[in-house]
């Protein structure tokens, strides 16, 4: 339809030279090669950024939502006013606009000397995603019944240990939705990767930028190979987790 | 949940929050009102030319013991402020600093406006039409749907700035048609793109989200009216849309919030050159002014705009919410 247009026609060009994509008259059947993605995988070693993104992205995820099922639960089991403002103050968070925060992490880490590393991205990346997670998953934690733990806490378990045993077996849908939002907040990152890392330690997205004032025809070109090469796994994402990430977008919706 | 247990879970989240979210919020804030600059100092130095050694008296910045320069930090007030406000006539760039913030709240503020009707009416009218297609496409035809959605931001402007640019396929097709338009090259066409961009990107959220909705429609209120004689249009307005009410004020607020982050198709699509946002100023002042004060001062004036712009679509929510449950 028409929504995958641009993507499709990307598609199409990356595996055409320049000359052919953009030749005056536009040609609908043209000579296919592959050479934009080798220039960009082998000779501007697009794997690096690929990894990056891999670390990036898994480390995210994994952080994000170990810390956030905790506060989610808590949120869900809590009946105090503190869990409604934490709420509130978190939904303020989820609407800053991230550049307001760049430049204090700029000085801030260049004065700690931990600027250009994966690792303090990987942090700020959790913590901005924290507001959304917190709200997701708490919606999630609230479907599940609070007699289950509360039936382990009378058999004399603790409240972590009833978490443990109870909850964490019935709670992996609802963690997997919200980890697939994780993800594509981290993937799809493009201000903070890029202020934040230099070339080679950069994610991908943030690695293709060279291609949005593209000085050569062969960088142009090998940046609409990265573009299919990042959206790959999206489209496989969205093919297997399509259910998933509708009843994310939607969840939020039905319960305000 | 008792106290200590619900801090106690919610500790690191928490902590995290504050560490990376609160407190650089706080730093930003006391950067605006701030200005360091190299402690200067006049130095006569011997330089050696073809006419022998001379002395010249130069300005360098002053070094403390271990060779590294000086700063002088200080704090400057509003300064910054009046600067990004374009409140300050300077001299040496009368057109220069004119208006930064302002442009860039405008276009932002126009991004909002401009996209949010459209991705709220395509969205309703591609739920309404999904209804009727066969089972079988369906899965397809969402997953489809949802991809401009989910994909990275910058590939999809890259994606739309690679069709529409010049000798794209766009601009081809038009030119049998007999226009010729080079997209990127005047004013209009550059924001017309950015917000082409933010409906195609936003479309599938409303979509996916009122096709649910439409999910749950009480069928029979709709069987009622059809009994009392209503025709599809009144069904639509009078049992359909109404239920369909807090879904709708519910991504326009999402959409709001993000809209006004707009960052993405302005570099990609424009680099600044016709249209900007409140994001991409605090950014290209930040990175390339290499001015993080003055990028600050942006950055705390773009935390006030979203502020006055959330506030009442909060509160609305808010007692939607208190009214309905």
């Amino acid at each position: 339809m028409l929504a995958a247009l641009p993507i499709l026609w990307t598609a199409v060009i990356s595996l055409r030279s320049y000359v052919d994509a953009f030749s005056v008259p536009l040609k609908w059947v043209a000579p296919l090669t592959l050479e934009n993605y080798r220039g960009l995988w082998v000779d501007r070693e697009f794997h690096r950024n690929f990894v990056n993104t891999l670390v990036v992205t898994l480390s995210v995820v994994t952080i994000s939502l170990s810390v956030g099922c905790l506060a989610g639960y808590a949120l869900s089991r809590y009946r105090g006013s503190l869990g409604f403002w934490l709420l509130i103050i978190a939904l303020i968070f989820r609407a800053l606009p991230h550049s307001t925060l760049l430049p204090s992490f700029h000085a801030l880490f260049d004065a700690l000397g931990i600027r250009n590393t994966l690792f303090t991205l990987v942090f700020v990346l959790v913590a901005i995603n924290q507001p959304f997670t917190i709200w997701m998953l708490r919606s999630f934690f609230v479907g599940i019944p609070q007699e289950l733990d509360e039936a382990a806490m009378v058999d004399g378990c603790t409240r972590m240990q009833a978490f443990r045993r109870v909850i964490i077996p019935v709670m992996w849908p609802g963690v997997v939705t919200t980890g697939l939002f994780s993800f594509l907040l981290a993937y799809n990152d493009f201000m903070l990767s890029s202020a934040l890392t230099n070339a080679d330690k950069m994610t991908m997205p943030a690695a293709i930028a060279g291609a949005i004032t593209a000085e050569s025809d062969a960088l142009l070109m090998q940046g609409v190979a990265g573009a299919v090469s990042i959206t790959i796994p999206l489209i496989v994402l969205v093919a297997i987790f399509q259910k998933q990430i509708v009843s994310g977008l939607t969840q939020g919706a039905v319960k305000g | 949940m008792k106290l200590r247990s619900f801090l106690g879970f919610s500790a690191p989240s928490v902590a995290l929050m504050l560490l990376l979210l609160a407190l650089p919020l706080a730093m930003t804030a006391w950067l605006s009102v701030r200005n360091c600059a190299f402690d200067m100092e006049l130095a006569t130095v011997v330089q050696t030319g073809p006419f022998g050694p001379a002395k010249v008296t130069t300005q360098r910045a002053k070094v403390d013991a271990s060779g590294q320069p000086l700063q002088v930090c200080s704090f400057v007030g509003a300064a910054y402020y009046r600067k990004v406000l374009g409140l300050e006539d300077r001299a040496d760039a009368p057109g220069g600093d004119q208006n930064e913030f302002f442009g860039a709240l405008r276009f932002t503020l126009l991004y909002v406006a401009a996209t949010t009707p459209f991705v709220l009416a395509g969205g309703l009218l591609l739920a309404l039409a999904m209804n009727r297609v066969t089972q079988r496409l369906k899965g397809l035809f969402i997953a489809a749907s949802l991809l401009p959605f989910i994909i990275t931001p910058v590939v999809g402007a890259l994606s739309i700035k690679w069709l529409f640019r010049d000798n794209g396929l766009v601009p081809h097709l038009l030119s049998g048609l007999g226009i010729e338009l080079y997209w990127m090259a005047q004013a209009w066409s550059a924001q017309l793109l950015v917000v082409l961009y933010g409906v195609w990107h936003t479309l599938p959220f409303a979509f996916i989200v009122f096709y649910a909705g439409l999910q749950g429609v009480p069928q029979d209120s709709l069987e009622s009216a059809t009994l009392d004689g209503a025709n599809a249009w009144q069904k639509l307005r009078y049992v359909t849309l109404p239920h369909l009410a807090p879904l709708v004020v519910f991504v326009t607020l999402i959409h709001v919030m993000d809209a006004y982050r707009v960052f993405e198709p302005v570099v990609v699509l424009t680099q600044g050159a016709f249209t900007t946002s409140v994001q991409y100023l605090t950014y290209h002042v930040l990175l390339q002014e290499d001015n993080p004060y003055k990028a600050s001062a942006a950055a705390v004036l773009t935390v006030v705009g979203i502020a006055v712009l959330l506030i009442p679509l909060l509160r609305k929510t808010w007692r939607e919410q208190r009214r309905g449950g």
